[in-house]
């Protein structure tokens, strides 16, 4: 446990750190939260803000009215978002199908094998260690053996996946129903 | 069957290089068939059921592939606990076990004699299956969840067309029959009437 006179140092020395000072580092700490980019605003593309566009007109129709097209908006960034999670998914079993699985091969796999390493050169000792297992050549070279084993390796991604997919299909429901009901308002006005 | 308008806007569904497109066209073709979407908001959850619903046939495919690769390693353990002798370790029949299994496949005699072994312990090949699915049942579950999720999702979506359609027809109705009556602009002048009088 951390004595009255420990703690007080780290407590300065914690006012002294004020977290990234340059351009570059402040960036960088920008993305310290960003994991894959799923939840991203799907207009952060041009491309797609152009599709939205498109999509958003369709379904608001020759409304003008600004909570219909709200509703609309909401309704086409949720489809976009569904489509671009299942995009994901797709490229995850794409790569494992390609490659064998979505990290290369580690030459350690466990932290207790890297001190065991170091440990050994501190002692002035060679440890060998057996090369890497390539994902790629365990992989079965014929259908529907090959998509099947590519699944099975992403499988945890994929229910991560699923979690973003099922959010924004409720996004897309709930907006819906919002919509249908701003259009009973806008008919009886 | 060419694609309308309203379908072009909408997002493709990204397939994998083995999948047909052909073959989503014709599934989904299918359920706009059934459906009989109308706008654009029916034509997106036709499209999203269309969607699961290839995803839940590719997982189910994965399903019997993953249980189909685990066929060998299965009998090859079954086997060797089978023919192993009392004194024996497992060890000692392992070549032979491993033999046999690899003939299973192709060999009608090996999955005779397979049967044979098996029966003399009252099992059948059941439970070689058996023994597949539970080496595989880490895999199975995480598969199992994922169906699981993507069937809640399919029911979903069909209930919400059939919600959606139902509500905006009622909502519609209402509207309609409001207009025909008069009854919202009755309520007004009758509103007014009575401020005149009461004045």
């Amino acid at each position: 446990m951390a004595s009255e006179r420990q703690i007080a140092t780290n407590r300065r020395n914690a006012r002294k750190s004020t977290g990234p000072r340059s351009g570059a580092g402040r960036k960088r700490a920008s993305r310290n939260a960003y994991r894959h980019g799923l939840t991203l605003n799907i207009t952060s593309t041009a491309a797609s803000a152009k599709q939205l566009d498109k999509l958003v007109r369709k379904i608001a129709g020759d409304s003008d009215d600004a909570i219909t097209l709200e509703r609309a908006r909401e309704i086409a960034q949720a489809d976009l978002d569904l489509a671009r999670v299942r995009r994901a998914k797709v490229a995850l079993i794409e790569r494992a199908f390609a490659l064998g699985e979505l990290d290369p091969p580690q030459a350690f796999n466990t932290v207790n094998q890297i001190i065991r390493f170091f440990n050994a050169i501190d002692r002035g000792r060679v440890i060998s260690f057996s090369a890497p297992v390539d994902s790629s050549a365990t992989m079965p070279s014929q259908e529907p053996g090959r998509s099947a084993e590519a699944i099975r390796r992403v499988l945890p991604e994929l229910l991560k996946l699923d979690r973003y997919e099922r959010r924004a299909a409720a996004r897309r429901d709930r907006a819906a129903f919002d919509l249908a009901g701003r259009i009973k308002s806008e008919r009886n006005l | 069957m060419p694609r309308t308008n309203e379908l072009t806007l909408l997002p493709k569904l990204p397939l994998l290089v083995t999948e047909s497109a052909a073959e989503f066209d014709a599934l989904r073709d299918a359920f706009e068939q059934e459906i009989k979407p109308r706008g654009i908001i029916e034509q997106m959850y036709v499209h999203d059921v269309s969607s699961i619903v290839w995803e839940i046939l590719r997982l189910r495919r994965c399903k019997v592939v993953i249980i189909n690769s685990a066929f060998r390693s299965a009998l090859q353990d079954l086997l060797k606990q089978l023919l192993r002798q009392p004194g024996q370790s497992g060890y000692e029949v392992e070549d032979e076990a491993q033999a046999l299994a690899q003939a299973w496949f192709t060999d009608q005699e090996a999955k005779k004699q397979v049967s044979e072994l098996l029966s003399q312990f009252e099992l059948d090949e059941s439970a070689i299956e058996a023994e597949a699915i539970r080496r595989s049942s880490s895999d199975l579950e995480l598969l199992d969840r994922m169906l699981t999720s993507l069937e809640s999702r399919r029911n979903k979506a069909l209930g919400c067309v059939a919600e959606y359609r139902a509500s905006l027809g009622r909502q519609l109705r209402e509207s309609a029959d409001r207009i025909i009556d008069g009854k919202d602009v009755l309520r007004l002048e009758d509103a007014a009437s009575n401020r005149s009088t009461a004045a």
